[in-house]
């Protein structure tokens, strides 16, 4: 594994250099302020510019975390895929990538470095959200505890992980962005819709991303994240590997 | 001892035979053309060379180890120059040759020193702006540098010159003479004056196999045929020239360009012999008369025929 700390020191610089990470965690940052605040301030909002409509109920700090999991898991992880989708089809089409292998630069390195730079970044971003979510959301509902909002958080986070596995397979099988994402988005699309068959219900890593205020509110059990999560660490580990795998027969 | 074998390679994209079991060699110390028509398959060759494409069927050692696609193994023997080399444009030539090394393995005191010698060599040593300000020939040097980090054992040049202005050419070719006494050079090109400059061994590359390959002289000397070039001060000298009864048979295989005739044959001496003869007979006076070298160039396009 010659040269993997020197691709991942490439990778961090370039991933500075070409602004993804800025804007991924411009992404991340946002939604972690926002979220607190439109939802407390949401109703007062709406008051206003519509003087006759009523709000029937106070907004709490469940709906801080409502909008939280629904902006991160829809929008971040969305914006997380777009700009990783050319992480490798950029190197395709100029070539950059032959003068490092014909160096002796291993295939695997530069999966495993694009892959470890990809989910730090995205890690950093994600952590950082939350800890503003939870900051204002503290802030805002001062004796309100939630006790198990880290838990549920966490859950999320490893399904960055799978989203990350499946993209780079897409990137190493197709040369365009946009195949990659969109073989990126039909593979999710296809785990989501097995969640929805009862035998499969029950451990689709999709419930890490949709049950999260259940788990939160106590409507769901912290065990029954256990499964969903054991896959979705299973799914990204195959998926790298799988990545690996056919990067090695990839004709560059 | 040589440094590449190919034997019996061959690779098809599709339908579409590229490389029909070609069999070459490169003996150390040479630097060897590989020629060829664009298409003709020089890149494809030298990528299953390096182990980024895969051959359908035949083997390729590289100083006596052979060569599996996918893998990096024979390629710390190689150091390899594309057509149009890429670099991370925000690099700047010493950052990018520092992660050359680094993922070479080399130390990174040897590094620095190693940077600055290649720098110098390629005539780079001044540039301190990013890659992605360089133009062709610039980055076409820095390609060389990164090449040579290694100090490889054979050099793989894809058309390193054909992009490039004279200027930029004589300084590329320069500098590969100029390695040649520590690494072997093979490069392509379907510039035949460059092969002629530096080359002293070639192969001709054509429909997927070696048509001619060995020394410039041994490749010059298996030209079937030698010319000679008459030419006359006008139309009618010509003409009566080509009505002569020695001169009839010679010119089924001739060639005429205005007031130029060029004859071929396998024995120059009998021609010049009946020329003179017809010179001599008629009163007609040639103002030029010249028996051509053949060159790689006639050579070439025989061989694509």
């Amino acid at each position: 594994m010659s040269g993997y700390p020197a691709f991942v020191k490439k990778e961090f610089i370039e991933n500075i250099k070409n602004h993804r990470f800025l804007i991924m965690f411009a992404v991340f940052l946002v939604f972690g302020m926002m979220s607190a605040f439109l939802a407390k301030f949401t109703p007062e909002i709406l008051s206003a510019l519509a003087a006759d409509m009523e709000m029937n109920s106070e907004p709490v700090a469940l709906d801080a975390w409502k909008q939280f999991y629904k902006n991160i898991s829809g929008v971040g992880f969305s914006a997380f895929i777009i700009l990783y989708g050319s992480c490798l089809s950029g190197e395709y089409s100029k070539g950059t990538l032959v003068l490092m292998v014909t160096k002796g630069l291993s295939r695997k390195a530069i999966i495993l470095a694009k892959y470890t730079v990809a989910a730090v970044l995205m890690t950093i971003s994600y952590w950082v959200s939350y800890a503003f979510t939870y900051g204002y959301t503290g802030v805002l509902w001062v004796d309100t505890k939630l006790p198990n909002a880290a838990l549920a958080a966490l859950a999320l986070w490893v399904v960055g992980f799978m989203y990350l596995s499946i993209l780079m397979i897409g990137c190493v099988l197709f040369r365009q962005t946009f195949t990659s994402i969109l073989f990126t988005g039909g593979i999710a699309a296809v785990i989501s819709l097995l969640g929805i068959i009862e035998p499969f219900a029950k451990f689709s890593p999709f419930n890490l991303t949709t049950q999260n205020i259940d788990l939160i509110s106590g409507i769901a059990a912290p065990s029954d994240f256990i499964l969903p999560t054991l896959i979705s660490v299973i799914i990204s580990i195959m998926g790298l590997l799988i990545a690996i795998k056919l990067f090695n027969t990839k004709e560059l | 001892m040589n440094v590449l074998t190919i034997q019996n390679l061959s690779k098809s994209f599709g339908k579409q035979k590229i490389i029909d079991n070609l069999n070459m060699s490169v003996p150390e110390g040479s630097i060897f053309g590989f020629i060829g028509q664009n298409g003709a398959g020089k890149t494809t060759t030298m990528k299953m060379v390096l182990g980024l494409l895969q051959p359908d069927s035949g083997e390729i050692h590289v100083c006596n180890e052979t060569v599996c696609f996918g893998q990096t193994k024979t390629n710390q023997f190689i150091g390899y120059l594309p057509d149009v080399p890429e670099f991370y444009n925000y690099m700047t030539p010493p950052q990018y040759l520092r992660l050359c090394g680094a993922v070479i393995g080399i130390p990174k005191s040897k590094i620095e020193q190693r940077g600055q010698e290649l720098l110098s060599l390629v005539g780079l040593s001044g540039a301190t702006k990013q890659i992605g300000g360089f133009s062709r020939g610039m980055k076409q040097r820095l390609g060389i540098a990164q090449a040579l980090l290694t100090s490889p054992k054979l050099l793989i040049c894809d058309e390193p010159t054909s992009a490039l202005d004279p200027v930029g050419r004589r300084e590329i070719l320069d500098i590969l003479r100029r390695i040649s006494d520590t690494t072997t050079v093979l490069f392509s090109t379907h510039i035949l004056s460059d092969v002629e400059r530096i080359c002293d061994r070639a192969a001709f590359l054509n429909e997927g196999k070696i048509a001619v390959c060995g020394t410039l002289a041994e490749i010059k000397a298996l030209h079937g045929h030698d010319s000679l070039l008459v030419e006359f001060s006008a139309d009618d000298e010509l003409l009566m020239f080509k009505q002569q009864q020695a001169i009839k048979p010679l010119i089924a295989s001739s060639e005429e360009n205005n007031r130029e005739i060029i004859l071929h044959s396998c024995n120059m001496k009998k021609v010049q012999q009946s020329l003179f003869n017809v010179f001599s007979e008629t009163g007609l006076c040639p103002v030029k008369m010249e028996i051509m070298e053949p060159s790689l160039e006639s050579l070439f396009l025989e061989v694509i025929k």
